[in-house]
């Protein structure tokens, strides 16, 4: 009785902490559409684009640590104004799909990218975790996913503080609540959807590191995987609503590890989706969701 | 010419797909997860000629009944979510079939071989054709003949008052409610019909390639499914088709160019976006073909009361 009691604590515990890597990319795709009403299909790829852009000084010039999480921030930020540029920008308004195919389209075209460059060929990523794990009690905890508690903690304080304590965060807000409004007040909004773009790709760098570096490699299949997970927190929590996008990661986290040490490996994704068909028909607005869709 | 036969079957089976997005689309709602009933058609229409020895209409028509009963069931809960929200959770669906048939496994021996859906080997050995002696062009003949019916009762579709309902409902759900169409009734009504569309699809394409698996219809075919319709136009049922023809002969045209086909299917949705956000066939264009076309059925003539 004990032993299961264990198990079960312990696999809370970790998918706790694995939350907040699907809390970080529920939170870059609801801030996103938080602000601009629009969905970014290709923020998945955004996300490896950042990572294997970070490969390049790592195998070039055999860069310490530091400097490819920058790059993998930079790398993203980058392919952020290209995804603004060609997905965004120059739509008409008032077609709510077209949005949707642009991006649909720019995921691929970055994919294929990817894999061109690549040969397809999954790629080793430096990982500065170690393999042993920590003892913390009677559970072992892995060292990286310590690292992305860390980083979801550090990541939504300064993103809260942002929107709550800036000016700019304030007029972000204000977008995101009543755009119309908001421009009346002298909020530029086309430069509040840059500043967007540019914080969610960021982000996305940040994303990519962990990803690859949980696993020790970068493979061009996880775009698609991450905007899966993506989608499920983000409308679990309600779309557009950051705090939502937290919980329904770790709620989703959590769930996971329980499915996967309680009913094996391939339950993993039917439980994520098997949850998000039900949440929505029960709770279509999403956890914490005010506005329905 | 195999090759043309090859590539007309893949686009009357895709169109198919389209057509089925399509008609969930006209009633103003967005499904992701076509591909899932796609899946459920095609392992039962498999399994009806492969294990339990069916001809092939019977078994096609199995395949379509099944996955419109599964787009009937899909649609009730569909009605109470929305716009991306219904995207997302309908992707959710597509991805719990493919997850499940990545799990079954009911396979029988026949003549030395081992049929059957086998989990993550897929469902191999769907010989019908082979074993019927039907050659590729004789099979592209079912594939037209399926397709012609199904845009026959779209065309219907396109004039009758069910279609006005469809589109009314898709306009502003609110003011078809007021004038008193049953939008429950259309809204699942559309999403039965269509998964059952798209599981004709789907029993079309196991018999076609004799095999499938999970991979087939992950997120690739959902993007395509999706981007037939939304591509070649939503203002006619010719507007599917137009994009299944159009993207799948580019794709295949381009086979030259190897990688590089996909930058040019990607970056041809973008600017198709961009330049004609309604695609192709989009509404003006669609009543502009029309009216063209009774124009020349019939020569005006002047009525006078």
């Amino acid at each position: 009785m004990t032993g299961i009691l264990l198990d079960v604590s312990e696999q809370f515990l970790n998918g706790l902490m694995y939350g907040c890597f699907y809390a970080l990319i529920g939170g870059g795709f609801t801030i996103l559409f938080g602000v601009m009403r629009k969905l970014n299909l290709a923020y998945g790829s955004t996300i490896m684009a950042g990572a294997y852009l970070s490969l390049i000084p790592f195998y070039l010039f055999d860069a310490p640590i530091w400097v490819v999480v920058l790059s993998s921030v930079a790398g993203a930020m980058g392919v952020g104004v290209l995804v603004e540029l060609c997905c965004f920008r120059f739509l008409r308004k008032g077609h709510e799909l077209a949005p949707l195919m642009t991006t649909i389209g720019m995921l691929i075209v970055i994919d294929e990218t990817i894999v061109f460059a690549t040969n397809a060929a999954g790629l080793q990523y430096p990982s500065p975790f170690g393999e042993e794990s920590l003892a913390w009690g009677p559970f072992l905890i892995r060292r990286d996913y310590v690292a992305i508690l860390l980083t979801g903690l550090l990541c939504f304080t300064l993103i809260f503080a942002f929107i709550h304590r800036t000016r700019l965060g304030r007029a972000m807000r204000a977008v995101a609540e009543r755009p119309e409004a908001a421009q009346i007040l002298g909020v530029r909004i086309s430069r509040i959807n840059g500043l967007t773009f540019a914080l969610t790709s960021a982000l996305a760098g940040l994303i990519g590191f962990l990803a690859a570096a949980s696993i020790g490699s970068a493979r061009p299949e996880l775009a698609v995987w991450l905007t899966g997970k993506g989608l499920v927190v983000m409308v679990l929590g309600g779309l557009g609503s950051l705090p939502g996008a937290i919980l329904g990661g770790l709620i989703l986290g959590v769930l996971e590890f329980e499915a996967m040490w309680f009913l094996g490996a391939t339950y993993r994704d039917i439980v994520a989706f098997g949850i998000l068909f039900v949440i929505l028909v029960v709770r279509p607005t999403g956890l914490l969701g005010a506005r329905a869709g | 010419m195999d090759y043309y036969i090859a590539i007309a079957s893949i686009i009357g089976i895709h169109a198919l797909l389209g057509l089925s997005v399509y008609l969930v689309a006209i009633s103003g709602q967005m499904s992701f997860g076509q591909q899932g009933f796609f899946a459920i058609g095609a392992y039962l229409a498999g399994m009806g000629t492969a294990l339990w020895g069916l001809p092939l209409l019977p078994s096609l028509l199995l395949g379509a009944l099944l996955a419109g009963i599964m787009g009937f069931l899909v649609g009730f809960p569909a009605l109470r979510v929305r716009g991306f929200y219904l995207a997302i959770a309908t992707y959710g669906f597509g991805e719990i079939v493919r997850l499940v048939f990545l799990n079954i496994r009911n396979t029988r021996e026949i003549g030395g071989r081992v049929v059957g859906p086998n989990g993550a080997e897929g469902f191999r050995h769907v010989r019908y054709v082979f074993d019927h002696g039907l050659t590729g062009l004789q099979y592209l003949g079912i594939i037209v003949a399926v397709l012609t019916a199904v845009s026959a009762l779209f065309y219907w579709l396109d004039r009758s008052k069910l279609g006005a309902r469809l589109r009314a409902v898709e306009e502003d759900e609110v003011a078809a409610a007021m004038v008193g169409i049953n939008v429950t009734r259309v809204k699942v009504l559309a999403f039965t019909a269509a998964g059952a569309v798209a599981g004709l699809s789907g029993g079309l394409f196991i018999h076609y390639s004799s095999y499938i698996d999970h991979d087939m219809v992950a997120l690739p075919l959902a993007i395509a499914s999706i981007t037939y319709p939304i591509l070649g136009g939503l203002g006619s049922f010719a507007g599917p088709i137009l994009g299944a023809a159009l993207l799948v002969s580019l794709t295949e045209g381009l086979r030259a160019l190897h990688e590089l086909r996909m930058f040019v299917y990607g970056g041809l949705i973008i600017v198709t976006m961009i330049v004609r956000p309604r695609g192709i066939i989009d509404d003006a264009l669609a009543l502009r073909i029309r009216r063209w076309v009774s124009a020349r059925a019939r020569p005006r003539e002047i009525r006078t009361p």
